[in-house]
């Protein structure tokens, strides 16, 4: 999936939960709000756009501190 | 003997026919009854006529019986009976007994409810007439007409059966299972019906379906709510239409009978019921957050023993509210616990908000996330439903138990026993 999309996808969990809309790639997930709860719900609404699971790697997972890494992340993870 | 109001009316659409009339309709209809006595017996009707005079002829006659809709007879259902040694008689073709079930323990007078089977195969609940009487402490009711949406033989229609049967000046009018929506339409127009029992589900279609002018000009006294958590929402929303009736909600089921009547417009119950002293004729208590009755109304097996009811529920200062079932309503969300009936009842006190079901939908990471479907009224026009409503159960509930994931419906589903 493009980073553009999954950008999309993040952006519009925060939106609709009245936060800031993602503008720095750099800012860490704390500082842009950004939360495991909304991680999972990205997960889910990507895994339901591309018809399939995603397989999470623990390490990887523990890896992520910015926008960037959560980028990163499912950007790997969907073209697995 | 209970004493029968045989002079109250069941008014059809095409006829009225008391209950003396239709016990003889019956009594033409089955010919002799005295061929059923040695068989535990469930008679399959297609009719709301059918339905009625079966069961006046069948506790006149004191048979073993229930009433079933032939709507819900298949191949399992058939032999789940079978072994059971129950007959299923065909109403409209009763001339003779086929296939007779041999070995059926037969006790005269009990009335077999079936439950609805939603969790498998529907399971044969004994009652008999005194524990359908649950209106002995009735003492005065204004005569009324009610409406009857229910299924035959359910034990919402058997509480009504019995309503009519018991007390005076308690005419019923039966609903179109083909469109009961429409038929209560109907049945307003001509103006007889001044009471309905209905469940929530059934007044959030007709509040999307019928003119609401209509609605408030209806001249319905007496509304009773029950089979589903009867939330606030509904309740103010009834109380707004209708400012004059008598609103009630009945917490009730085929196992445990009628066991609580709220009549004081809140949601949930008054925690001064819990009181299990033995002399109280129905008795609640809380065990492990789960609800226990033990009421002299439930099925004649239990013995005025508790019964699990299955029910989910939590004390929030002086009231008891419904939280769910245990099987089905508990979302863990990473180790978090959303009860999906609480998230339901808040979604409901929003305008907009007709009808709403959350459920558990598995989720990376947290393992399950909340889940809704809303049905939204035609006046929300092209509001940013997910975004308005997640703003608006931000700060009303934990952050775990907003919903996630939404789907907007066009009506509200609902199936044969008016639930949801």
């Amino acid at each position: 999936m493009q980073r553009a999309e999954v950008l999309e996808i993040m952006n519009h969990v925060l939106d609709k939960r009245g936060r800031t809309r993602l503008s720095n790639e750099d800012q860490t997930t704390r500082e842009a709000n950004f939360r495991s709860l909304d991680f999972s719900e990205v997960a889910l609404r990507i895994e339901a756009k591309i018809g399939r699971e995603l397989v999470f790697d623990a390490a990887t997972m523990r890896r992520i501190e910015t926008i960037k890494d959560v980028l990163d992340f499912f950007e790997t993870v969907t073209k697995s | 003997m209970v004493d029968i109001k045989s002079e109250n009316l069941v008014k059809f659409n095409d006829r009225a026919l008391t209950w003396q009339e239709l016990t003889k309709y019956g009594q033409d209809r089955l010919g002799c009854t005295e061929r059923f006595r040695g068989t535990r017996l469930i008679f399959a009707v297609s009719s709301e006529i059918d339905a009625l005079s079966a069961f006046a002829t069948g506790i006149s006659a004191d048979l073993d019986f229930g009433i079933l809709d032939q709507s819900r007879i298949n191949d399992a259902l058939r032999a789940h009976l079978k072994d059971q040694a129950v007959q299923i008689i065909e109403y409209s073709d009763s001339s003779e007994l086929r296939e007779i079930c041999i070995g059926s323990e037969v006790i005269p007078g009990r009335i077999s409810v079936l439950t609805s089977g939603t969790t498998g195969l529907p399971k044969l609940i004994a009652h008999n007439i005194e524990s359908l009487n649950t209106f002995e402490r009735v003492r005065e009711l204004d005569p009324n007409c009610w409406f009857l949406p229910y299924q035959a033989g359910s034990y919402a229609w058997y509480q009504m059966i019995a309503l009519s049967l018991f007390v005076s000046g308690q005419d019923l009018a039966p609903g179109s299972s083909n469109d009961l929506v429409q038929s209560f339409d109907d049945s307003l127009s001509s103006r007889i019906v001044t009471a309905i029992s209905s469940t929530p589900t059934f007044w959030r279609q007709v509040l999307m379906t019928i003119d609401p002018q209509k609605l408030l000009n209806a001249p319905i006294r007496t509304i009773t709510l029950g089979g589903e958590i009867v939330d606030q929402a509904i309740l103010d929303r009834l109380k707004y239409i209708f400012p004059r009736a008598n609103i009630r909600h009945i917490y009730a089921s085929s196992e445990a009978g009628a066991a609580i009547v709220v009549t004081d417009g809140r949601a949930g119950f008054d925690a001064a019921l819990l009181d299990s002293r033995p002399e109280r004729p129905i008795a609640v208590r809380i065990v492990d957050g789960r609800l226990q009755v033990r009421s002299r109304y439930g099925n004649t097996e239990a013995k005025n023993e508790w019964i699990e009811t299955g029910d989910l529920v939590e004390q929030c200062g002086d009231r008891i509210l419904f939280c769910g079932r245990t099987n089905n309503q508990l979302i863990n969300v990473g180790g978090q616990k959303a009860y999906p009936a609480l998230i339901e009842a808040h979604l409901l006190t929003h305008p907009d908000v007709v009808w709403a079901r959350v459920t558990a939908k598995r989720a990376p990471m947290v393992g399950y996330l909340p889940s809704a479907e809303i049905v939204l009224n035609k006046a929300a026009g092209n509001l940013d439903a997910e975004r308005h409503l997640t703003l608006f159960c931000a700060g009303n509930m934990p952050e775990y138990a907003i919903p996630r994931i939404w789907h907007f419906l066009d009506s509200v589903p609902i199936n044969t026993s008016l639930k949801s």
